[in-house]
């Protein structure tokens, strides 16, 4: 009986010690303005931000300069098909390529359609006809327009073309010639292609993971400077342990990132109709992990945080690289095995791996395994790693 | 001028005792060049996995599965029973793309009954979807053709005519200046820059703002001379250099060894490099400047530099961004810099076209003249507080 009495007297006094680090950590960052800043307005404004900035979510109306040297009834009908679709603009006529050349250099327009003087007299001679496209390439969404439209146009015109040629006594003979075999072309899980439903929900997922780092780095770095060795002593007087700090501070970041986490999967999606497929047990099933994981690699990188201000120098700029390794603007499956490697040891590569699966296609946690057990096992190792950290931490100042 | 240089020096001493100047200036910067070109290496993504149901089984369907394995960007590396199985291997993340070919595609081909396949591609990644949506149109657009084709040969008509039938008009495309639809020139180009001008957004603030934290503020404007023109200039001259010359091994590496498109020849290049560097110290120190608080100045300044990657418009354009946000794009260094850089290194345009984000880009340069009282006040009266 009185083992039973000591156990649950041990558990209640590690329960009590715990909370009591958990309160006295939540009334520290609630007393630090760059704290609030980081845990809290941050979090809050920095997506509203880039939704607004892809709220548009594709490119419309591309500037294109013609140059027809053909002035043919079919050059017309192609210049006019492609000012008639969405995504080109033909913004003008240029009497030749050097004029079109300084069009494109003024910034005016982004690429020239060039129809060559032959163009007609060869298509109705019966020869294969090109119709010159010049793209910059310094975008690639442009490029894409541009192309894109050109070779949509070429292709409807061709069909008419080949009615025209065929002699055909019928409808349904005249689709047959034209396209022997049809076929539907459909883009699934983001089907306007759009570019804010391509990127916010990654950019979503890293806001969260870098925020955290930033905060526990900056709360780190304070105490290094001042309350430092006052806050070790205060809890070793207590008697509270390295695993009552640890958990005490974990579940009082726990507790503002479960809300923020909530903010940011749940709430921004739906407030900028971006697509949010996620069934919310399993979103549940991958952010719990995914939380803890970033708040145990936070404790753990804030080792090397000497002064506050230093966070920002070595946590910020990981942000670009970070989205590059979860695979989204460059595919996972090309991304070279060293890289790979080093991808596993973030918390983001597969939190965003996850949430991306789930939300923007619709998976469920059967499909997202994998990176739910990676998850936890970066749980358990950053767990340890923290661990050592605090108990580093306690025994720099018994020593001092 | 002396005493600019006597300050220089008096900085270079703090650099040497503290090993985050060496990893901001150098080693980080280093590091990210190597990753972006690295993990691009390849310029377009190849061999992405894609799934094929084919119900037909038939010679027709063979041959599509072939043709699209043996594209440079895709593979084919599962078949599946039906589309739900498909649907879900992408969800697994195992296959970006698949080509469902219906029972009977075959002897609906050859009995002119127009039979339908299908190709569904995922866009939850752009990269992957348009490549292979690509892949999958000129498959399908082959697999019509060559039905086209056979019949006009049978009928004894020569290869000409039948092109001239197929396709009488025909798409010249001319990429300028990445005819490779390199994505590591067309990314590397703006992300690598980005993070060295967002290490000297950061960097600034901090140089400054640590003579404060650790009161030797005062110090430093006695041996200015109570000039805060020198004191800042002196302060800042070893990082302008430092990272003019990261910003010249960038352009070395990625023009000189890597072969990105240069256009526009080495001296804008090597002049680009000033303009990237001395309005980002610039706006630095003018945020340190307005906000003498080294974490505020700090965070703005961070803040700025990471949404500069998204406002810069190299990858989103900034013309179909809503219109507020169009304006506030000429804030951003970054945005100038990609303007400046596509139109006179990548392109060989007349800088007439980008006079204005010249003009901008110096006028940033002076942004700090109009804080620098205030600095100056800041140094010599306040404390630091946490």
């Amino acid at each position: 009986m009185t083992i039973i009495k000591d156990m649950i007297g041990n558990l209640t006094h590690g329960f009590r010690n715990m909370c009591d680090v958990w309160a006295e950590e939540m009334r520290r960052i609630f007393h630090d303005e760059g704290m609030i800043l980081f845990f809290i307005v941050l979090p809050l404004s920095y997506p509203i931000l880039y939704s607004w900035v892809y709220n548009n979510e594709v490119v419309r109306d591309v500037p294109v300069a013609v140059v027809d040297d053909s002035r043919s009834q079919l050059s017309r009908e192609f210049i006019r098909l492609c000012d008639g679709t969405a995504d080109v603009e033909i913004v003008g006529y240029a009497a030749d390529m050097d004029e079109a050349r300084r069009m494109v250099g003024e910034q005016k327009v982004r690429g020239i359609y060039h129809i060559p003087s032959d163009f007609a007299i060869r298509v109705n001679r019966g020869e294969q006809s090109p119709i010159a496209v010049y793209t910059d390439m310094s975008l690639m969404l442009n490029y894409k327009a541009i192309f894109q439209t050109a070779t949509s146009v070429s292709t409807a015109m061709n069909s008419k073309i080949q009615i025209k040629l065929a002699g055909n006594y019928t409808d349904r003979e005249d689709e047959i010639t034209t396209a022997p075999l049809a076929f539907h072309e459909i883009a699934i899980f983001n089907p306007t292609g759009g570019y804010g439903n391509f990127i916010l929900p990654a950019v979503l997922i890293l806001i969260l993971q870098q925020v955290l780092i930033l905060g526990v780095g900056l709360m780190a770095g304070t105490a290094r400077e001042n309350g430092h060795y006052a806050e070790y002593r205060n809890m070793k007087a207590r008697g509270i342990g390295t695993l009552g700090t640890l958990t005490g501070k974990s579940l009082c970041y726990f507790m503002l990132f479960a809300v923020i986490c909530l903010y940011l999967t749940v709430i921004v999606p739906r407030l900028f109709s971006f697509v949010s497929l996620a069934q919310p047990m399993d979103l549940l099933a991958v952010m719990l992990p995914f939380v803890l994981a970033c708040i145990f690699f936070a404790i753990t990188v804030s080792v090397a945080v000497h002064y506050r201000e230093n966070v920002l120098l070595i946590v910020v700029f990981t942000s670009v690289p970070m989205l590059f390794l979860s695979g989204v603007s460059w595919p996972q499956s090309n991304i070279p095995w060293f890289w790979q490697s080093i991808s596993w040891l973030i918390p983001s590569t597969f939190g965003i791996r996850s949430f991306v699966r789930m939300n923007t296609m619709g998976a469920t946690l059967v499909d997202c395994m994998t990176e739910c057990r990676a998850l936890w096992a970066q749980v358990a190792f950053y767990f340890v790693t923290a661990y050592i950290v605090i108990k580093f931490r306690q025994k720099e100042y018994n020593e001092k | 001028m002396k005493s600019v240089i006597d300050i220089a020096l008096r900085e270079c001493g703090i650099i040497r005792r503290k090993p985050i100047y060496w990893f901001c200036v150098i080693v980080f910067p280093l590091l990210t060049m190597l990753f972006f070109t690295s993990i691009m290496d390849e310029g377009q993504p190849e061999d992405m996995p894609v799934g094929v149901i084919d119900l037909d089984n038939s010679t027709t369907s063979r041959k599509l599965t072939r043709l699209l394995d043996a594209f440079q960007t895709s593979h084919v590396v599962a078949h599946y029973p039906n589309v739900t199985e498909a649907r879900r291997a992408i969800q697994r993340n195992e296959i970006y793309a698949y080509l469902y070919i219906p029972q009977h595609t075959e002897s609906n081909l050859l009995a002119s009954r127009q039979p339908e396949i299908s190709f569904y591609y995922s866009m939850h990644s752009l990269t992957a979807g348009a490549l292979l949506f690509r892949d999958l149109k000129t498959v399908s657009t082959l697999g019509s053709a060559a039905v086209g084709k056979a019949t006009m040969t049978a009928k004894g008509m020569d290869e000409d005519r039948i092109m001239a039938f197929l396709q009488p008009i025909t798409i010249d495309l001319h990429p300028i200046e990445n005819p490779w639809t390199n994505y590591n020139f067309y990314l590397s180009a703006v992300l690598v820059p980005g993070v060295i001008m967002l290490f000297i957004f950061i960097l600034t603030p901090y140089v400054l703002g640590t003579e404060l934290k650790f009161g030797t503020a005062r110090e430093l404007m006695a041996r200015a001379g109570n000039n805060i023109y020198v004191a800042v200039a002196g302060k800042l001259l070893p990082y302008t250099l430092g990272f003019v010359s990261i910003m010249m091994i960038y352009l070395l590496y990625v023009f000189g060894a890597l072969h990105f498109p240069t256009a526009g020849g080495v001296g804008r290049m090597l002049a680009l490099s000033f303009l990237a560097v001395l309005p980002s110290q610039a706006f630095g120190a003018f945020c340190f400047g307005l906000m003498p608080s080294l974490r505020m100045s700090m965070s703005i300044c961070s803040l700025w530099a990471v949404l500069s990657f998204s406002i810069a418009g190299n990858a989103f354009p900034v013309p179909a961004m809503d219109a507020p946000l169009q304006s506030v794009s000429w804030l951003f260094p970054l945005r100038h810099y990609f303007m400046i850089y596509q139109a006179s290194v990548f392109n060989d345009y007349s800088l007439s076209g980008v006079w204005l984000n010249i003009i901008v880009l110096l006028m940033f340069c002076l942004l700090p003249l109009t804080v620098l009282q205030r600095m100056k006040t800041t140094f010599n009266t306040y404390t630091y507080m946490p």
